[in-house]
């Protein structure tokens, strides 16, 4: 019953691959980037502030399809010749997700009390220290649990590398759906991955929100 | 008017009320105190029926609490309950809260149940606040705007769940005045409250409850300063300095 | 232009899909803290499923696999009905965004202490009154603002529909580039165009958040 799927499974698990390539850079990327977001949309200097803002705002209001396309055109233009699906989906992935991630973070830095900061620099801390070992530990550990949430829905949405052609799983599924058209199986597939993956990753973070009241 | 016989209740395994036992007469206001978790909040739920029980009865002016075929809506008309965090309906004025229950559940007109909510504020002391959102209230005013909304039903019976102890200081005198007058005009009060001077001015009677049993009970004179069980000396120690 | 007959369509998947993720989601959010254990767990069941599925293969499920559920004969007809992407497209968004509609209006009801319910039951209030006049005013203050997240995110996610080859605003955009390669202008464009939506959608619920507002919400 489910022979298409077995038959082309290490076909589609190629993808499944792919798929978690894609989302570990986008992470890998989009993590470090969105702390530094974070600290812009937290800045006094105005020449940092307003771009900041002015980037997050212009990103969260565009479908990342759009970013995708937008990037995939862009690129060639910039560079001189076209790039491969794969780094421009994972530059468009690391954009995109930073502004999202940048919020998460940021509403973490703002949670860390003012009295936490004023100790740091009161022992002698400079800014790139009292930031680096106080506010930004403070703050990632408080917004684990939005952070896996978010980490998951970045991991969902490399399925839209598909329009660009990025052979990831969902892609690899319609290839052989062409071919074979068992739509039900194949798709139902995907569905049942993305499902388990998706669910047990809810459940750590669930696990981790409770830790994180226990602990404080 | 209330009578508490044998009444145990559980959650699930946990036992947090054992046995409990106590007659309160009109007009008396016995002020209930103990530990956390000692379950004096939960035997003032199953008074007016918000929590059940699995043994024993509660009889309220003759009404079985415990019984399947009594209103409990219509008991609750006559018991006001006031709650630690005052639980004012924040999408309301002042005076909304409390014209709401006497308009739906006695079907007042508005402008009768505007009238006796208006006097109710100036007896707890804001007749300017009535048209205020509780966000611009201070927590004292709160409380006591919750107070007037329980009273809007003219209950028989009044039990207040630690009424002050989300109140910064300052408040809370205003509060507690509200309270012993109150209960000097006679209205059956029960009280869960970590307050000595309010029990000392007017309780009847002093029960202390630790781990869902009523260990002491008594006066104010005796209670203070002849308590009998040493846990009930342990606690005394404790809450006042 | 092409780009603007896109605008219209995504105009209208944003609006209908809204209409349905709404009903269909707070209905079931409602069932999630209804007191029959069956009824909740068929409301989680649905929450969970719609959420950990990425929309775009819900989507390609419903368009490619859906019709085949109903047996050959059935299949056949559904197949031929023109413009049957754009309907898919529409009902899966609803269906998509109505389990986050629904964990929102969960969170608004939980939110809601318990205390709070037991001081409207304990002034005489039935519990039909105390719903009707206490819970429900408030639970809805509550979830306006994620609610006006979701209503952007569901314009958004109306792009992906440009997969099973909805004409709407991205769609348009790539095939304008597809046809004179001036792809850069339009998905310029394309972008302005959802930017200019974003603003519309923010301002819509802003308005709705200000009169509720006068009436008095929570200062929190």
């Amino acid at each position: 019953m489910f022979d298409a799927v077995v038959n082309n499974f290490p076909f589609l698990m190629g993808g499944f691959w792919v798929t978690v390539k894609l989302a570990f850079f986008a992470l890998a990327g989009g993590i470090p980037l969105g702390i530094l977001v974070g600290l812009g949309r937290i800045s006094r200097k105005k020449w940092v502030y307003y771009p900041v803002t002015f980037y997050v705002n212009l990103i969260r209001n565009i479908p990342l399809i759009l970013v995708i396309f937008w990037f995939y055109f862009v690129m060639p233009i910039i560079i001189g010749s076209p790039l491969d699906p794969f780094p421009s989906a994972v530059i468009s992935f690391i954009i995109f997700e930073a502004t999202y991630f940048g919020e998460i973070i940021r509403a973490g830095y703002q949670s860390v009390s003012k009295g936490q900061i004023e100790a740091g620099y009161s022992t002698g801390l400079n800014y790139i220290q009292t930031t680096r070992y106080i506010l930004i530990p403070i703050a990632l550990r408080r917004m684990l649990p939005s952070m896996i949430t978010q980490a998951i829905v970045t991991y969902q949405d490399t399925c839209l590398a598909f329009v660009i052609g990025l052979p990831e799983l969902i892609r690899r599924a319609t290839i052989v759906d062409n071919l074979e058209v068992r739509s039900i199986q194949l798709y139902g597939f995907v569905a049942v991955v993305f499902f388990i993956t998706c669910y047990i990753g809810s459940l750590m973070s669930r696990r981790f929100e409770v830790k994180e009241q226990e602990g404080g | 008017m209330i009578q508490i016989k044998n009444i145990s209740k559980w959650y699930d395994d946990f036992n947090v009320l054992k046995d409990i036992n106590e007659e309160v007469e009109q007009g008396q206001t016995v002020v209930v105190c103990g530990p956390s978790g000692s379950g004096k909040s939960t035997l003032l739920r199953c008074i007016n029926g918000l929590e059940p029980f699995q043994s024993g009865e509660i009889f309220v002016d003759g009404v079985s609490v415990g019984d399947r075929t009594t209103n409990l809506y219509k008991l609750r008309t006559e018991i006001g309950m006031v709650f630690q965090r005052f639980e004012l309906y924040p999408h309301m004025t002042a005076i909304q809260n409390i014209t709401l229950a006497p308009i739906k559940v006695r079907n007042k007109s508005k402008k009768e149940a505007k009238a006796k909510a208006m006097e109710l504020l100036e007896r707890v002391g804001i007749p300017d606040k009535a048209n205020a959102y509780p966000a611009n209230l201070s927590g004292g005013q709160q409380q006591r705007v919750a107070i007037a909304r329980s009273l809007a039903m003219k209950p028989k019976i009044m039990m207040f769940d630690e009424p002050t102890s989300a109140l910064d200081p300052e408040m809370i005198k205003e509060v507690l005045e509200v309270m012993i007058n109150l209960s000097k005009s006679g209205m059956t009060m029960i009280v869960v409250t970590h307050e000595m001077g309010f029990a000392r001015e007017v309780a009847d009677e002093i029960i202390f409850m630790d781990e869902g049993s009523i260990i002491e009970r008594g006066t104010d004179i005796s209670f203070f300063q002849n308590p009998e069980s040493p846990r009930t000396k342990d606690f005394l120690d404790k809450i006042l300095i | 232009m092409y780009l603007v007959q896109g605008i219209w369509v995504t105009i209208k998947m944003g609006f209908i899909g809204w209409i349905i993720a709404l009903s269909l989601g707070v209905l079931i959010g409602t069932m999630r803290i209804s007191p029959w254990r069956w009824l909740r767990f068929l409301a989680g069941a649905y929450v969970e499923v719609f959420r950990n599925i990425p929309f775009m293969v819900q989507l390609f499920f419903w368009y490619y696999a859906g019709p085949m559920i109903f047996g050959k004969s059935i299949q056949f007809q559904i197949n031929s009905i023109i413009g049957l992407n754009y309907y898919v497209a529409i009902i899966a968004l609803g269906m998509y965004t109505a389990s986050r509609v629904a964990e929102h209006t969960r969170a608004g009801f939980s939110s809601i202490s318990r205390d709070h319910h037991q001081a409207a039951l304990s002034t005489g209030l039935t519990h039909p009154q105390m719903y009707r006049y206490v819970i429900i005013p408030y639970a809805l203050r509550i979830i306006i603002p994620p609610l006006t997240t979701e209503f952007l995110t569901i314009f958004k996610n109306s792009s992906i529909a440009m997969t099973i080859g909805v004409l709407e605003t991205t769609f348009m955009s790539y095939k304008i580039d597809s046809e004179t390669f001036h792809g850069l202008e339009s998905t310029t464009g394309a972008c302005l165009i959802y930017l200019a939506l974003g603003l519309a959608v923010v301002k819509l619920m802003g308005i709705l958040e200000s009169r509720l507002k006068i009436r008095g919400t929570i200062g929190r």
